[in-house]
């Protein structure tokens, strides 16, 4: 049995004709949206454009989106996930040719201080850290992730089980080299 | 479908994911994003300062300060080659 979300039903009202659905839709979604794009690039202004985006894209194409195929959650970070990365390759460009227009990114943390998961989620290379954002803080099914991240179920696998490897593996370095400090 | 839970031997990986916690800022839907805000917000951004290797050491900070001289000498120079 499919269970119907509160946002799919309103994205339907949405679908017909039903303009004050959206701003339901985006108070309940907004938040996740948010955080899965903060945790992933670590920058509040590009994260707010990018929820801004998605929901302009999600009113600019309400039709496409088809409740028969997945539930709207997915949907909706899918769109996310395409404009983060495209507007992040668009930085790397600008940073190799116009390096003083470009914002600073991740800050680096200092090796003396203790690594917070913040860092520790940080270091993990792109692929992995979106798995295991979408897993562990939005619930996210494997098939989902695929549908999201566009890579076959199998790799979703493994990509969830390196990050958590090598997540691991940061904790235990740094738990060695806090003791010998 | 599947939905094991690769997290279940791990409950100190779980506790730190836990502590995790994202502050999300009131900001408005918008109906329709105008190319010229994302410009501005990209320009407004703080960016890293192009001069900042030259400043961190004596010789760049030394070559900071001839550089401008050694310019309109150069600049001089090729106009009194030219003119004169």
């Amino acid at each position: 049995m499919i269970l119907i979300e509160r946002e799919d039903e309103l994205m339907i009202a949405y679908q017909n004709g039903d303009d004050d659905a959206l701003g339901g839709i985006y108070n309940l979604l907004k938040q996740p949206l948010y955080s899965f794009i903060f945790r992933y690039t670590r920058d509040e202004q590009l994260s707010i454009d990018i929820v801004q985006d998605s929901f302009v894209k999600l009113q600019r194409y309400k039709h496409y989106y088809d409740p028969s195929k997945g539930k709207l959650k997915p949907y909706l970070f899918q769109i996310a996930y395409r404009l983060m990365i495209a507007k992040l390759n668009r930085r790397k460009k600008l940073r190799t040719y116009l390096p003083f227009l470009t914002p600073i990114g991740k800050e680096e943390f200092h090796h003396a201080d203790r690594m917070t998961i913040r860092e520790a989620v940080a270091k993990l290379p792109d692929i992995q850290r979106a798995v295991i954002l979408l897993f562990y803080y939005h619930d996210m099914t494997q098939k989902d992730m695929a549908e999201i991240l566009d890579i076959p179920i199998g790799t979703v696998k493994s990509r969830l089980h390196k990050a958590i490897q090598r997540l691991k593996e940061e904790w235990e370095r740094d738990d060695d080299e806090t003791r010998s400090l | 479908m599947m939905k094991q839970d690769p997290f279940k031997e791990e409950p100190h990986l779980r506790t730190k994911l836990d502590e995790y916690h994202v502050d999300v800022p009131d900001f408005p839907m918008k109906l329709k994003r105008k190319r010229w805000e994302q410009l501005i917000n990209v320009l407004a951004s703080p960016a890293k300062n192009p001069l900042e290797p030259f400043i961190s050491t004596t010789n760049g900070f030394i070559f900071l300060k001839m550089a401008p001289i050694a310019g309109t000498a150069a600049l001089t120079l090729i106009q009194v080659l030219i003119f004169l």
